[in-house]
């Protein structure tokens, strides 16, 4: 596990000719949060782009449904361990 | 994947991005004052700070020695959120029960294993969210089409909800050891929780959030009120030993709650859209570790402690297998004093309220993302009401449950965990898919290991849930 927490320097880190009050840049110029954030963290970017369906192998859809049956087994085994615990039949 | 080229910010740093341009922007002041939010603005604060501090470490400026503890102050949050959030109160419980009924033993590695199985799958989580910039449910909805995305929200939406019904009951009960009525302790457990979104800002509600949060510590001090034989703990460490003896059922329903106490679906959806919120970048997936790291070992040891604080009732012979919530810190008192039965009882009252944040947080997130509604804590309420509102709505419906005169309580808390157990494996199936997706991960995608033990935990889940059937179904099966 990598524990370097520096990584690349960023272009804000030399943003001095948008620095407003106590060195902080001014936010409320949009090119500064442009220049922070990644191109698709912004809200717009996420709105317009989305990452589109993949195709899902035989083997992928055999194990999606078999989970998924899997779940609903084992729901009604809990339903019915309940209902036992309710009746205090063991 | 579909593309858009309309907007740039910085160049991203992975194949997780739909939009990958590094060029500036070729946009009018105007445009550009249209497509940024005030989420985009609060994120973009956050994120100055993490640039600041990075730069500092590089230079070993500012803070000298400590300017990598600042970085890490900066950038921790998710990690330790969900791992002391899923410390919640029926988990506790779980660990309290275990010490009451099996005492110092195969319980307390078993314990630090689940943990470990957290770790594992939680930092999957974290790196996929830091290199897509998505929520797990956007991710599913997008990746494999409603059909299965709505699989996959109902699992979340039932086991989210009974499990915030569960944190109510827990509060109720914390509080209730101090005589405060039902009523009042989950009015004020509500407005705990209105209080902390109403802040208006990821970063300030993750900071309150964590302070609550580390108050799960509360269980030490009752554990060492308790004089746990230190020379026993290490001996069940390294040996498993003693093995426990009696109902095999109840040992396995143990085993199962224990497992549901670390691993559960809202896990994945909660830490994965809260790296997002606070707007985490693929270079930031080492601290994202980190954080993860810090939290695994945080709850651990917090677990750990509910098992010694109640590990006198099983040395005193008191039969704990009828105890329900309230009882344990009562049943506590004369062996660990007063004090240490009302730091107990503080301590399941606040496991009630973290997780009751965390969990109706990451219900709305989920349902942010699949209506493609706004979905951050960075947005005002005006900007983002359908996210508050099922974020309140949820934890109302579920405190209000509580209230109920001759509601079932004590089962929903039974089975609560057991049903976390059993709904994860096709959580897990989704999870393990997406973080193999090169096409969205590239570089960050799982290796050989991190496949390995994800694999391992969608198997040990499995054998655990056909166990679970297979003792329901033929209950003599195990009892001795």
């Amino acid at each position: 596990m990598g524990t370097d927490l520096t990584g690349p320097e960023t272009p804000m880190s030399e943003g001095k000719n948008t620095l407003g009050k106590q060195g902080e840049p001014d936010f409320q110029d949009p090119r500064v949060v442009l220049s922070v954030l990644e191109a698709d963290q912004l809200v717009a970017a996420k709105r317009r782009t989305h990452f589109g369906r993949r195709e899902l192998s035989p083997g992928i859809r055999i194990l999606f449904w078999g989970l998924r049956v899997y779940v609903i087994l084992m729901l009604i085994i809990v339903l019915l361990s309940v209902l036992r615990a309710l009746h205090g039949v063991s | 994947m579909s593309n858009s080229r309309e907007i740039t910010g910085r160049s991203a740093a992975g194949p997780g991005n739909p939009t990958t341009e590094s060029s500036v922007v070729p946009a009018s002041t105007r445009e550009l004052d249209e497509l940024v939010t005030h989420e985009d603005v609060d994120r973009a604060r956050d994120r100055w700070k993490v640039t600041q501090g990075r730069a500092a470490l590089a230079r070993r400026r500012r803070l000298g020695r400590f300017s990598g503890l600042w970085l890490l102050w900066l950038l921790i949050g998710p990690g330790v959120l969900v791992f002391l959030g899923e410390n919640d109160a029926p988990s506790m419980l779980t660990y309290a029960a275990t010490g009451a009924r099996f005492g110092v033993g195969f319980f307390l590695p078993f314990t630090v294993l689940t943990f470990l199985m957290g770790f594992v799958v939680q930092e999957m989580t974290a790196r996929l969210g830091a290199v897509t910039h998505r929520g797990h449910a956007e991710l599913i909805f997008d990746r494999f089409g409603s059909f299965w995305g709505f699989f996959a929200m109902g699992d979340l939406v039932l086991g989210n909800f009974l499990t915030l019904v569960t944190e109510f009951i827990g509060v109720r009960a914390g509080l209730g050891f101090f005589g405060v009525r039902p009523a009042l302790a989950v009015g004020g457990a509500l407005l705990g929780v209105l209080g902390a979104i109403m802040t208006g800002r990821y970063w300030t509600w993750e900071r309150i959030t964590l302070a609550l949060a580390l108050f799960n510590g509360l269980f030490i001090p009752a554990a060492l009120l308790a004089h746990p034989a230190w020379g026993q703990v290490g001996n069940a460490m390294l040996t498993w030993q003693p093995l426990p003896r009696g109902d095999g059922n109840e040992i396995l329903l143990l085993l199962l709650a224990t497992m549901g106490a670390t691993v559960t679906p809202w896990m994945l959806f909660f830490q994965q859209s809260a790296v997002v919120d606070k707007g985490l970048q693929p270079r930031d997936i080492p601290a994202a570790r980190l954080d993860t790291l810090l939290g695994t070992v945080l709850a651990t040891v917090f677990a750990i402690a509910a098992i010694l604080a109640t590990a006198p009732l099983f040395q005193h012979g008191i039969n704990a297998a009828d105890f329900q919530t309230a009882q344990f810190a009562q049943a506590l008192e004369p062996w660990i004093g007063r004090f240490g039965a009302a730091l107990f009882a503080l301590g399941i009252f606040e496991a009630g309220i973290v997780a009751a944040v965390t969990i109706s947080t990451s219900s709305a997130y989920a349902f942010g993302e699949v209506l493609h509604s706004g979905h951050s804590l960075n947005r005002p309420v005006r900007d983002a009401w359908p996210f508050y509102l099922t974020l309140m709505g949820s934890a109302c419906l579920a405190a209000g449950l509580v209230l109920i005169p001759g509601a079932p309580l004590e089962f929903i808390i039974l089975t609560v965990n057991v049903i976390a157990v059993l709904a994860m494996p096709p959580a897990l199936a989704f999870l393990l898919i997406l973080v193999n997706d090169r096409e969205l991960m590239g570089e960050h995608a799982n290796g050989f290991w991190g496949n390995l033990g994800g694999v391992s935990v969608g198997l040990v889940l499995v054998a655990a849930g056909l166990m679970f059937s297979l003792a329901t179904v033929f209950p003599r099966l195990l009892r001795t």
